[in-house]
């Protein structure tokens, strides 16, 4: 009896283990972590961002959102600000995002005219985007009020200080709307207007609301329709070219602006790849192309996640404190997180209902390591958080990327105990042996992971190899050519015989 | 006088043809030094080759990942298409006058297949020594041994079946294109063949169904 008791407390204690195993299983993600390898091969991973929290209007006190467009941060006050589109207003709240103020009715200020004076207030018409700074003091709200086809700009209190409407210029084609969709100003106050209908790149605005033309236009992807047509206007004349469909560039679909006031700019098209993201410097040019990242491919690169070679739709672009570049995958709703030098770190989100997945994410926002995503469907803020292994990754690579190979070795190594297929701890790692001048170790890192890394270990290793043995070299080439010259002389010396052996011969016959 | 003393091993004829191109066939033929078995073991060593290529070159000069290593594709790529080309040229050639026979057009490629064989070789011990700085080193050297191997061919096939110099690029263009047309109805007779198989079996089936019941 005994015995079966002791048996039977054993079975039980290994379903509770066994329970105890799968409810910590449950408590998982709904989206599975992966990442992709130098090969472009999606490899499962750990995750690296896990859900904090979900948060509705109703959790802030100002009921339900609906349809929330865009969600914005200020990072010096750290306020929160939700474009909450189909209800005509803007939430402001903080980080605990408990109780929330409504920005609803603008009043113009005294500079203005009298026609607008006179109405005195005006409210907003789906506002799609919002951007807020600090200037002088004073918190500048900049709101992209696309019904009404104008760019809000006021402070905290919703007085206006300026609006910027369609540009009365030759440079703005009388055909185009002016419907602006997303919107960021620059340290010199300079308003740069995404507008969806132009594919000349951003409307730039001055200050005082002059009209200063584009900025930071996509490339045209060169297609076999673009060789064709520049095949046809060889022998085609003007009017026959213009029946033909006309090669233009994808729109800019979103846009940020970081500390040093470099922008960024997406493009959400499906079935491009071209200029899918971009860091622009102040002429407009884009910064990626001189760091030799060209053909780099931004979201989901490879069939097995997503079916198709390249079908990622970037919606949004986020840059945090520390450069982290964040986008917004529409297509399969996923968030991948870029170090400031475009190394992939972090994947998650996904598609479906559950918590840390979404149905129409609109836009994404970070604040003190948290991503904050808005989903125009379930009409609430998913708050995502690192994961210890996302602080340790995250970690490794800003102490990589500010150069300090050998401060990154330690957490590198902990990143491999904890997932031996974290690929891009093997580059710091590889780095990290090479700076130490352990080209050796430096090597078995770099390999199958960094041709470059690689190519570099393996110079410095030849030449020391190269130094270390240089006089048994010289020796063994000195020796060979010795036996050379010896074994030629002998040889000549047989034929010269044989030569006369077989002369003698013929004389005998 | 002679210029050379011809006499030699069989293993020998395929340098001396390396290093003669242009009257070395012509000398192979005169001596009748066609021999299967070198030939043989040349197309061995291409296959060989193609696999190291494949295994060992360095890492800084792969340019392909091999997840699962498969043999297969490498063999048709080497072994197969050799065959084929004798075969194409054979069928191609005694069409119109050439003199060569089957055995004879495949030692002859077979011999002038030793510069690349070579030139392989050099390749992949050079890529792990190279760096990727001096890859256009690599490049020169896979490119000599692939244009040597091709002035052999030509003045193998020219040789062998005694063509004059347009006539052999013909020959050889339209072999291509017959080699395109072999490889065609192969997999057509090979996915043909499958669906008999399958017909078979499914009779063989349904009857023993049948037969249970």
């Amino acid at each position: 009896m005994p015995l079966f008791k002791k048996i039977g407390s054993a079975v039980l204690s290994a379903a509770i283990a066994v329970s105890a195993l799968a409810s910590s299983a449950s408590a998982d993600e709904a989206y599975y972590g992966y990442n992709y390898n130098w090969w472009n091969d999606p490899i499962p991973s750990q995750n690296g961002y896990v859900v904090d929290r979900v948060v509705t209007g109703t959790d802030m006190g100002v009921g339900a959102l609906s349809e929330p467009n865009d969600i914005f941060v200020d990072d010096e006050t750290e306020k929160i600000y939700i474009v909450d589109s189909n209800n005509n207003r803007i939430i402001i709240t903080d980080e605990a995002m408990e109780s929330a103020t409504v920005l609803d009715t603008f009043t113009y200020g005294d500079e203005f005219p009298e026609s607008k004076s006179i109405v005195k207030s005006t409210t907003l018409n789906t506002p799609k985007g919002i951007f807020v700074m600090q200037y002088k003091g004073e918190t500048l709200i900049y709101i992209a009020d696309s019904m009404n086809s104008r760019v809000l700009a006021c402070y905290e209190d919703g007085t206006i200080f300026f609006e910027y409407t369609r540009p009365s210029n030759d440079l703005y084609d009388e055909e185009i709307s002016f419907r602006p969709d997303k919107v960021v100003v620059d340290n010199a106050l300079n308003v740069y207007v995404v507008i969806p209908s132009i594919t000349n790149g951003m409307v730039q605005f001055s200050s005082d609301g002059t009209f200063n033309g584009y900025y930071g236009a996509n490339r045209v992807e060169t297609t076999a329709e673009i060789l064709q047509n520049a095949f046809y206007s060889l022998f085609m004349n003007r009017e026959q070219m213009q029946k033909r469909a006309r090669a233009v560039a994808i729109e800019i679909a979103n846009v940020d602006i970081d500390e040093q006031g470099f922008i960024y700019t997406v493009t959400s098209s499906k079935n491009t790849d071209t200029d899918v993201l971009k860091k622009l410097n102040p002429a407009g040019e884009n910064i990626y192309l001189n760091m030799g990242l060209d053909d780099y491919m931004f979201g989901d690169v490879s069939v097995y996640y997503n079916g198709t070679t390249y079908a990622s739709a970037i919606d949004d672009v986020e840059v945090d404190a520390d450069g982290n570049v964040f986008l917004l995958d529409f297509t399969e709703k996923r968030i991948f997180q870029y170090s400031d030098e475009l190394d992939l770190e972090f994947i998650f989100g996904g598609e479906g209902t559950q918590k840390g997945l979404f149905t129409s994410p609109t836009a994404l926002e970070t604040l003190n390591k948290k991503v904050y995503v808005t989903d125009g469907r379930t009409n609430s803020i998913t708050i995502f958080k690192l994961t210890e292994f996302g602080e340790m990754v995250q970690e490794a690579i800003e102490l990589f990327n500010r150069g300090l190979y050998q401060e990154a070795k330690e957490p590198f190594e902990e990143i491999l105990l904890r997932d031996a297929n974290y690929w891009f701890a093997y580059i710091g790692l590889g780095n990290a042996y090479y700076t130490m001048g352990d080209n050796e170790t430096a090597m078995k890192y770099f390999y199958q992971n960094s041709r470059g890394g690689y190519n570099r270990a393996f110079k410095e290793y030849r030449l020391d190899a190269i130094r270390s043995y240089f006089s048994y070299f010289i020796i063994i080439v000195l020796v060979l050519i010795v036996f050379l010259i010896v074994l030629s002389k002998v040889r000549k010396h047989r034929k010269k015989k044989k030569a006369e052996k077989s002369a003698a011969g013929g004389d005998g016959k | 006088m002679m210029r050379f003393d011809l006499d030699m091993p069989a293993w020998k004829w395929p340098f001396y043809v390396t290093r003669h191109p242009f009257e070395g066939f012509e000398d192979v033929r005169w001596k009748k030094a066609y021999n299967s078995k070198v030939a043989l073991v040349i197309v061995l060593c291409l296959f060989i080759v193609t696999v190291a290529g494949r295994l060992l070159t360095g890492f800084i000069h792969q340019t392909n990942f091999e997840k699962v290593f498969n043999v297969v594709p490498l063999f048709s790529s080497s072994v197969i298409i050799f065959f084929i080309w004798v075969v194409g040229n054979w069928s191609l050639c005694t069409l119109f006058n050439g003199e060569g026979k089957m055995q004879q057009i495949m030692c002859v490629t077979a011999y002038s297949l030793v510069p690349y064989i070579i030139g392989q070789i050099v390749y992949i011990f050079a890529s792990n020594i190279l760096t990727r700085q001096e890859s256009s080193i690599l490049t020169l050297i896979s490119y000599l041994g692939i244009v040597w191997s091709a002035v052999l061919v030509i003045s193998a096939i020219k040789t062998v079946h005694q063509y004059s110099m347009p006539k052999t690029i013909l020959a050889i263009i339209f072999t291509l294109v017959a080699m395109v047309i072999i490889v065609l109805v192969l997999i057509l007779l090979i996915s043909l063949f499958q669906q008999v198989v399958m017909f078979v079996y499914s009779v063989y089936t349904e009857l023993m169904y049948r037969f249970s019941m």
